[in-house]
């Protein structure tokens, strides 16, 4: 903490900065009214925050960048289709799905934490292929399963053939109810009252979450899991529940984001939805080992910023909406990359160099015995 | 068992206990129905009723349907109890007479077709009250290809 430099801190935030300025150069080339862009970007508030937010539980507890989001996401799908299904519409459908969702999240969690306990050190790659492992499954209940044994009775849903759910499911009953169920309007700006109201509970969660016993477990077991194993804390327990938790967190996020929607891509909704949210998060000024609930916001106005005006700034200038495109897609990839480049680039210096006192620690041992 | 985990598993059946309750009042109280409108000669009450020139139905102080003879409206509404004001207008050129109507929806049911004439006439209720079976569309029936993967076909190198 002291004795930093301005070089420290630049390195630090290099991608926040890096976006600010992204942000700032396209935004006035876009053409877009900064109403429009307000408008956007606090829907998108709404839309992201509690996906993001349920990242930050296992970056607490130092398994890194919870690419298995993906796994909650799923369930919430599933617990949205059902609904659907069953036609409970508006605030109750989305608090039944919820209902329906956690279950099947806490077991998905369960097992993720299981797994990444047999594969301590690596936990990101094996989230991230395990999120590959249990959509073939979600595949296999959704495209199979889900009309002969899951009932479902609505041809609107179910796919001609008499089995399988359809490339998409309408949420027409649903959408946007909880972001207009208290209406507020500032200055032509849509709030989403009640959305931001459910974020902000998840916020003081978190808060409330990082001073109990269980929570200050969590952070012992991120900074050293040797030291609080011999503390007496239960090491992989607490991954599991941090994994349980956050793929609950992520279930409940995706409905959230969805209800906004409108509508559900069944099979490829949840696919893009952990990378989008760990490249906003890392935008934040987050990285690997350390997250805050502030990092969370931040990283959502500026990547979704440069969302909103990287492909109309890629019109004005080549006349092509798709470089706008692509260049959002290829910033998205490159920041995780960047920041898994940062986090493995600062474990070995610190490494080093804690290898380097331990070495200068004996020479002087050795010249005073 | 010790008292305390005694004590926790009675925590633990309680919370789970309400969340089920939670999960059956919304079951309950989100059911969403599809209500149609018919302003029309009801089939098959074997009595004659007389169709108003016009009825305007509000919902929750919404105008969802202003139906003239032989016309048919719809909304779509939350919940078993539906509760509708009628503006119905006997003769054209008449004032229209405001009525309050509640019923209560069936849960089976999706979509339901409520004949205002024969509710107005103060017929049984299966007279005035049946179900709307949704037919797909040939649009909607034909075969749909299901994408689960987004590189789909791009990582065909062959020609």
């Amino acid at each position: 903490m002291k004795n930093k430099s301005i070089g420290d801190y630049l390195r630090r935030f290099s991608v926040p900065i890096m976006f600010v300025i992204i942000c700032l150069i396209c935004a006035p080339i876009s053409g877009l009214s900064p109403n429009y862009l307000i408008n956007e970007i606090v829907t998108r508030i709404g839309r992201n925050a509690f996906l993001i937010l349920s990242l930050l539980i296992p970056i607490m507890a130092g398994m890194g960048l919870n690419f298995s989001m993906t796994l909650g996401a799923m369930a919430g799908e599933i617990g949205l289709i059902l609904v659907s299904d069953w036609q409970i519409v508006g605030i109750p459908g989305m608090i039944l799905a919820m209902i329906v969702s956690i279950p099947i999240s806490a077991l998905l969690g369960l097992f993720c934490g299981k797994v990444l306990n047999m594969a301590k050190g690596r936990e990101m790659i094996t989230s991230y292929i395990i999120s590959f492992f249990i959509n073939g499954i979600y595949q296999l209940v959704v495209l199979y399963l889900m009309g002969p044994v899951i009932p479902i009775a609505h041809s609107t849903i179910k796919l001609p053939r008499g089995y399988g759910i359809r490339n998409t499911v309408s949420l027409l009953s649903m959408r946007q109810r909880l972001d207009n169920l208290i209406p507020l309007n500032i200055m032509g700006v849509k709030i989403p009252v009640a959305t931001f109201i459910v974020i902000f509970l998840l916020c003081l969660v978190i808060i409330w979450f990082r001073k109990t016993k269980l929570g200050q477990d969590m952070r012992a077991v991120g900074q050293d899991m040797e030291v609080s194993k011999d503390a007496g804390i239960d090491v992989e327990r607490t991954r599991i529940i941090s994994m349980i938790l956050s793929t609950v967190f992520a279930g409940i996020g995706m409905i959230i984001y969805l209800q906004n929607m409108g509508n559900i891509a069944t099979y490829s909704s949840h696919s893009q939805i952990g990378m989008f949210c760990i490249a906003a998060l890392l935008v934040g000024g987050a990285s690997v080992d350390k997250a805050s609930i502030g990092n969370v916001f931040l990283g959502i106005i500026l990547f979704h910023t440069m969302f909103i005006v990287a492909p109309k700034a890629g019109t004005v200038i080549t006349g092509d909406s798709m470089i706008g495109e692509y260049f959002r897609v290829f910033v998205s990839y490159a920041v995780i990359t960047i920041a898994l480049i940062m986090y493995e680039t600062n474990k070995r210096k610190n490494k080093s160099k804690a290898g380097m006192q331990l070495a200068l620690a004996q020479e002087q041992e050795e010249a005073n015995g | 068992m010790d008292k305390s985990k005694k004590r926790r598993l009675i925590y633990r059946i309680a919370a789970l206990a309400v969340v089920l309750l939670i999960a059956a009042a919304m079951f309950v109280i989100g059911r969403g129905h599809t209500v149609y409108f018919d302003n029309k000669m009801p089939e098959n009450v074997g009595t004659e009723v007389n169709v108003p020139y016009k009825i305007e139905v509000v919902v929750a102080g919404k105008s969802v349907a202003k139906l003239k003879s032989g016309e048919r409206g719809m909304a779509d509404t939350m919940g078993q109890n539906f509760n509708m004001q009628l503006l119905v207008t006997k003769e054209k050129g008449e004032d229209p007479t405001r009525l309050q109507v509640g019923l209560t929806l069936p849960y089976s049911m999706d979509g339901i077709i409520i004949n205002l004439p024969a509710l107005l006439s103060g017929l049984d209720e299966s007279a005035y009250l049946s179900e709307f079976v949704y037919v797909p569309s040939a649009e909607e029936m034909k075969d749909e290809e299901v994408i689960t993967d987004d590189t789909d076909n791009q990582m065909n190198f062959e020609g």
